[in-house]
């Protein structure tokens, strides 16, 4: 990890993070824009250590939630912001959406709305990487439900094949759509799948972005070296509604709202509540006061 | 040279393939990759004679269709150029999904000119007697699906004019090679014209009628040429591709001097090439009179043979007698 990344620079990028998904999700909650959008609250921390260890010579391919990466990758909330209000000044031009938002100039490649339509196209970037001779990895996300797709399979099986740097992220937050793991599959053991291919696995889960940050340099300093691809499979909690605001419905039992503070929820799923615990309340409530000075000064007026 | 110092003929599959071999060893860092390309028969001889080409690669890989597809799209993307080989048209219906999704991200913001060539060559087995599976025969119906050309190499002559230009372009095509025809001897007509950059080609001025063949059907259309020529008679003669908008004015043009048009179409897709073509000649060539030679409506999905029933001698009294139908009537 670069000196820049030192662990309250983590912890104020984490809570960039979660401060800007707020914006967006009070601007769902004003019908501000068109485009159906999945908000990430509980993605932050995972979110925050990939952008952390990837190099300039990295690339990042994401799926439908991506706002958490996005941001993450952009340092700004006005690029995605202006994506989904379709203005030619957003990140995409406009022309994106909200599933498929990419960002190459920051090393988002792609991302994907189909289920596990991500992982080949990962492949193929990392492929072109060993035919130009260029260093650098690719992270492809995916999900315990994308993961059900036989293209996650394949592609594991390929990536393996052809000893390609891709670093398969499984963010395994339990949930497709509105089906929990246990209401429409059996248990699928990650762990498994990388031993049956000889491929490293790593797993991750806590929500300590700072012990995330460390594991994903790790990671990402055993793949670069050449060895092949592994996996990360990291255990989070999505704490908003599948797409849309949060709540999404008058009697919705979930609420979040800025005003609450930064913290959705009093839990160990929520990752600021995690940093919170680490840092301490006053220097967490500090950093907070600085994350919303810092972002008053210039976010677009208005806006949320 | 053959017996008795005669020319020999390479065979379909060969002119083909050649073609393939050579535009493929001469583009820098392009990666050549398929399901038993350089084992066994080398797909039927479609990969056969394939070479690494300068900085590139040839990569025998698993089964895994779908995965291929969007490792074409990866590559894309990253400027890299690549062929993927494909044995049947029937496995490249796992990979829709990357034509589509993933391609329409890709023209949704990257420029063009940035991108990489990816092309899909695959055989399409019209061959018969393959069973209710590996008899796919649609190729307009995946470009449709996603809107990308396609191009149904029938001959040694639009092989060479579109294989090699093909493999550099940027952005993403389909080219599909007819397993019937492999055996057969590679007819080389002379392209006198080539609008859309191989999506329409003229292989012969004529005055009494207007032949126009899609999908694989070329052998056909220039069998009937020969035989009007044969009975005193002449016809243009085109072959088409899934281009879209399909370049075909020179086509409206021939039907407008010649006043009668036969399309011949071997595809066993529902909506042909060939009705698009009729709409436009029935607007703006008014007079004009068409057959389309298609597949029967029922097409038995069991085992049989796979051949389009051409009644020539039939063609060409229609022809000479100039018998009276209207386009909008045309078609069975």
């Amino acid at each position: 990890m670069s000196q820049a990344w030192a662990s309250d620079e983590l912890a104020r990028q984490l809570l960039r993070l979660r401060y800007w998904q707020h914006v967006m999700n009070e601007a769902l909650k004003h019908k501000r824009f068109t485009i159906p959008i999945h908000v990430a609250f509980g993605h932050e921390a995972i979110a925050t250590a990939v952008s952390a260890a990837m190099q300039p010579e990295d690339q990042l391919v994401l799926t439908h939630r991506n706002m958490a990466y996005n941001l993450a990758r952009a340092g700004n909330l006005t690029p995605l912001y202006e994506e989904y209000t379709l203005s030619p000044a957003g990140v995409g031009q406009g022309r994106l959406g909200s599933m498929n938002v990419a960002n190459p100039a920051q090393g988002v490649e792609y991302a994907s709305s189909i289920l596990g339509n991500n992982i080949s196209v990962a492949c193929g970037l990392a492929l072109a990487k060993q035919v130009k001779q260029q260093p650098g990895i690719v992270i492809v996300l995916t999900g315990d439900g994308a993961m059900e797709e036989g293209a996650f399979y394949e592609g594991v099986v390929f990536a393996r094949s052809q000893r390609l740097r891709v670093l398969i992220l499984v963010e395994n937050n339990n949930y497709s759509m509105s089906s929990t793991i246990p209401q429409r599959r059996c248990p699928i053991a990650v762990d498994a799948i990388c031993r049956a291919v000889n491929m490293p696995y790593w797993p991750l889960a806590g929500n300590d972005v700072m012990g995330y940050a460390r594991a994903l340099e790790e990671a990402r300093s055993a793949i670069a070296q050449g060895q092949g691809p592994g996996c990360l499979e990291v255990q989070l909690s999505t704490l908003c509604q599948h797409a849309g605001p949060t709540p999404g419905w008058p009697t919705d039992p979930k609420c979040i709202s800025l005003e609450r503070g930064f913290i959705v929820e009093d839990t160990p799923n929520d990752p600021a509540f995690v940093l919170k615990q680490s840092l301490g309340a006053d220097q967490f409530d500090a950093l907070c006061d600085e994350v919303l000075d810092e972002q008053r000064a210039w976010a677009p007026a208005g806006r949320a | 040279m053959g017996p008795g110092g005669a020319r020999v003929m390479p065979s379909y599959l060969q002119a083909v393939n050649q073609v393939i071999a050579s535009a493929s060893a001469q583009i820098p860092n392009l990666v050549l990759y398929g399901e038993n390309i350089n084992t066994g028969s080398h797909i039927c001889g479609m990969t056969r004679n394939l070479k690494t080409p300068p900085g590139g690669r040839l990569i025998n890989v698993g089964n895994c269709e779908l995965t291929h597809c969007g490792v074409g799209f990866g590559l894309m993307m990253a400027g890299v150029s690549s062929i993927l080989f494909v044995k049947q048209l029937d496995f490249i219906v796992l990979g829709i999904d990357h034509f589509i999704s993933t391609y329409n991200v890709v023209r949704a913001h990257r420029d063009p000119a940035r991108l990489g060539s990816f092309t899909i060559c695959v055989i399409v087995c019209d061959q018969g007697w393959q069973g209710p599976q590996s008899s796919f025969n649609a190729l307009g119906d995946l470009c449709s699906l996603a809107r990308v050309p396609g191009y149904a190499l029938t001959n040694a002559s639009d092989a060479a004019r579109i294989v090699p230009a093909q493999l550099r372009a940027p952005g993403f095509r389909l080219i599909a090679l007819s397993q019937r025809l492999f055996p057969t001897e590679a007819l080389a007509p002379e392209v006198l014209a080539d609008d859309g950059a191989g999506a329409v080609l003229q292989y012969s001025p004529g005055e009494d009628a207007t032949i126009v063949c899609a999908n694989f059907s070329f052998p056909h259309g220039w069998m009937l040429h020969q035989r009007l020529r044969e009975q005193g008679m002449s016809a243009g003669v085109f072959g088409v591709n899934y281009v879209h908008p399909a370049p075909w004015q020179r086509i409206l043009e021939s039907v407008a001097r010649t006043g009668r048009l036969i399309v011949l179409d071997d595809s066993k897709s529902v909506h042909l090439l060939g009705h698009s073509l009729l709409a436009d000649v029935a607007r703006q060539c008014p007079g004009a009179r068409a057959r389309l030679i298609s597949r029967e409506a029922e097409i038995d999905p069991g085992v049989c043979a796979d051949q389009l029933a051409v009644e020539y001698e039939e063609l060409a009294s229609w022809v000479a007698s100039g018998q009276p139908e209207p386009v909008a009537e045309a078609g069975r």
